[in-house]
């Protein structure tokens, strides 16, 4: 009897130490670490994974606000801040950047600051505004004494990149001068601008891999696009990647990486999504082949030589860069794990590839799409297209909405009627195109979430239609009278024989001329490509008046997913954050912040509670709506 | 011609106008409503001052002529309405439940009048 109740009691001991232990062996599987989140993309994998598993869907309608912080840096008008920033939750700190290039250090439990680092001084951004999308981490792997063993990293929108230390937020001065790197220093070429560094960089052992954000819609030739890899310690810079090649420099430029990156930290692999050659919407004069343009590159981490690229988008004369970082995910298909990535894009495909090769895991087919009537222009004649995973975005331009038509006395269907419409890539024309998928996606870059257990892959999508007109260069001067923009979405693309137009498809009174939802959320099965489900996501908010549910709401930013099921995010209109069960999409909590949560939150576990902080910044494009709100939700005690 | 009319419910709709006035104005300011600088606030807002007024003319001039009592009975109703469905699409239960009450005063109001009148009507006849 004795006996058989220990084997009973040893067996139940057994079996709950394997409940117990599964779901860390899965995600610990691939050795990486889900208890914190020390990059953009919650790690340098992009996943935005979190082992915390407090909170649950049982209980999350419990989740109380813990605690809130103004940084102060919040403006509108001429001075607008932009703030996206993912905070990062490591070195048991959360750090964030602010738009006006300062990092906040604060207690993970309190939200009691410990230190503000302000990059004095540095308040001359050239046209890009004040933007902040976040800091970057680096520790090194064998801490030697003295400060700077781990590094915070903030850049500027005038090209400034500062290493602070990470635990008492002065300056790192071994690194370039007196703790800053200008990166402007290696813009050689066509230097029309400074280049922005609002997206903080990817980080491999001691390697800081570094993008910046341009303006190229504005010239013809430009800055070409660059990737800099430059020294964690000292900002010394390794080497450089050229997607532009040499020859076309006079002809082009950007195609520059203002996204996320990836990195495949057991390869040493970093996954870089480029965005278009300048001029953005007419490519006359760069017909030429740019195999690195509007493409994911597969480059090593260490000497940035290209490993592998894939060209998505042939010959991009819609602005749909490439905006996202690839997320890493190890498919379990026909038997075989495939080291693999998921490269979410405007256009609201799910490009699949073998991360190692760049061959497609499931099928890219290159279809026939229609011709440009433009004089100079030659739309390519094919582009890939992704079957499966199925699209986030539909084929086909959304009809008009008869709302809409209805009270704007059919200036809906007028308009239409007057535009090119053959669904996508359609080609800019002068009469006016419609552009669905147009550059505002399709999934923007947060990207999407990933569950590494279960390879479910979370992504928000949006369905925006917008119109794309060429100004012939005698009108277009006549309106832009010696300036780079006009009012009415107009840009110079100085240098081309065209201006451009671009202008969202809403009526007289600003609604939409299509039929919702503006925005949904979406989850997959990346083992088979299946869609497990699609929800309107979000509430379109205009004059503080809700929109229906069904109507979904344009969304900036990305979710996060945890052990427990859940997943939080903010990115609507409606200045709502909210969780969603995994598995159905049903929305399980929703809680008012200042401004819609643009970023990706971050979920934690300190001291025994799991936290979920949010970053309520706002986006001009969504609404008007700014703030300067970090906040934290947890359960209550 | 002026006649007396019913001031019952009145105060229930000046009760109302100066919920919905406060919480418009505490929405309008509160970044924790989702409605700060909100033009659809606003908008209630107005609408309740012009309730306001109105249940205040009710209340407090018992004495008036059909036309004025049609015109306070109606625009009272609509704004009601009007304030009702942009509470609904504000998601602000507290709109709703204050025009709820301004409904009440309307219905006891409207209700009184025609209570009175019909035992004017009945004295009346009753002369006669």
């Amino acid at each position: 009897m004795k006996t058989t109740t220990k084997k009973i009691a040893l067996a139940a001991l057994g079996a709950a130490a394997a409940a117990l232990a599964l779901p860390f062996a899965a995600a610990a599987q691939n050795g990486l670490n889900y208890s914190i989140f020390d990059a953009f993309g919650g790690n340098q994998e992009a996943q935005k994974y979190s082992t915390a598993d407090q909170i649950t869907p049982a209980n999350v309608k419990n989740l109380k606000k813990a605690w809130e912080i103004h940084t102060g840096d919040v403006d509108s008008g001429a001075k607008s801040t932009t703030w996206g920033a993912t905070p990062l939750f490591v070195n048991n700190t959360v750090y964030v950047g602010t738009p006006k290039f300062r990092i906040f250090a604060v207690e993970p439990d309190t939200g009691k600051t410990k230190w503000v680092y302000d990059a004095k001084g540095d308040m001359t951004p050239e046209n890009q505004g004040f933007k902040n999308r976040g800091v970057a981490y680096w520790q090194a792997a064998a801490p030697a004494a003295g400060r700077c063993q781990k590094i915070v990293y903030l850049g500027t929108v005038s090209g400034l990149l500062h290493a602070v230390d990470a635990n008492d937020g002065k300056r790192c001065t071994g690194f370039g001068k007196n703790g800053v790197v200008d990166v402007n220093q290696w813009s050689t070429v066509n230097h029309k601008f400074k280049l922005g560094l609002p997206q903080p960089p990817a980080v491999y052992k001691d390697t800081l891999i570094l993008g910046w954000a341009g303006l190229d819609w504005v010239y013809k030739t430009e800055n070409p696009g660059t990737v800099f890899g430059i020294d964690a310690r000292t900002g010394a810079l390794k080497w450089q990647f050229d997607i532009i090649p040499k020859h076309l420099e006079n002809q082009t430029g950007t195609a520059n990486v203002w996204a996320s990156m990836s990195v495949d930290t057991k390869t040493g692999l970093v996954f870089v999504p480029t965005s278009s050659p300048s001029p953005n919407y007419y490519g006359g004069d760069r017909k030429e082949e740019m195999p690195y343009a509007t493409a994911t590159v597969a480059l090593n981490a260490e000497t940035g030589q290209v490993v592998w690229s894939r060209q998505l988008i042939h010959h991009d004369i819609w602005d749909l860069d490439i905006n996202s970082a690839p997320t890493l995910v190890d498919i379990k298909k026909d038997g075989q794990v495939i080291p693999a990535l998921v490269q979410a894009t405007k256009q609201g495909f799910l490009f699949v590839l073998n991360r190692n090769t760049g061959e497609p895991v499931y099928p890219i087919e290159e279809r026939p799409y229609p011709a440009s009537d433009v004089p100079g222009e030659v739309a390519a004649k094919t582009q890939p297209y992704v079957p499966l995973p199925e699209p986030t975005v539909a084929d086909t331009t959304p009809p008009v909405s008869k709302l809409a038509d209805l009270a704007s006395f059919g200036e809906c269907s007028r308009w239409k009627a007057r535009l090119r419409d053959e669904g996508r890539f359609t080609p800019p024309s002068v009469r006016g195109s419609i552009a669905y998928p147009a550059t505002v996606g399709g999934v923007e870059w947060g990207g999407g979430a990933l569950d590494p257990t279960t390879n479910t892959y979370v992504v928000n999508s949006d369905s925006v239609v917008q119109v794309y007109t060429l100004i012939p260069r005698g009108e277009a001067d006549k309106i832009l009278q010696g300036k780079l923009r006009a009012a009415g979405g107009i840009s110079s693309q100085e240098g081309s024989p065209y201006a451009f137009k671009l202008e969202n498809f809403l009526n007289m009174w600003g609604m939409p001329c299509w039929e919702p939802p503006y925005g949904t959320l979406s989850s997959y099965d990346l083992d088979t490509g299946k869609l497990n489900w699609k929800k309107p996501f979000g509430q379109v908010q205009k004059w503080g008046f809700y929109m229906p549910e069904s109507w979904g709401s344009v969304t900036i930013g990305a979710p996060v997913i945890t052990k427990s099921g859940l997943v939080f995010i903010g990115a609507s209109m409606d200045s709502r954050v909210r969780a969603i069960d995994l598995k159905t999409g049903d929305v399980l909590w929703k809680h008012i912040v200042h401004a819609p949560a643009v970023a990706q939150p971050v979920t934690y576990m300190y001291k025994g509670k799991q936290y979920v902080v949010f970053a309520a910044g706002g986006n001009g494009i969504l609404t008007p709506r700014l703030s300067d709100q970090l906040v934290a939700f947890a359960l209550p005690n | 011609m002026t006649q007396r009319h019913s001031t019952r419910g009145a105060s229930l709709i000046v009760l109302a106008s100066l919920i919905t006035i406060g919480i418009c104005v505490y929405d309008y300011y509160t970044p924790e409503t989702g409605l700060i600088g909100a033009g659809g606030v606003l908008l209630v807002a107005g609408a309740a001052v012009l309730m306001l007024l109105a249940a205040l003319a009710m209340k407090f001039m018992p004495h008036r002529g059909r036309c004025v009592q049609l015109f306070l009975i109606v625009s009272i109703l609509l704004d009601i309405i009007g304030s009702s469905v942009a509470g609904y699409f504000l998601e602000s239960p507290v709109i709703m439940a204050a025009q709820a009450l301004a409904l009440l005063g309307w219905l006891i109001n409207v209700i009184g009048d025609a209570t009175a009148r019909s035992i004017e009507e009945d004295e009346v006849e009753d002369h006669d």
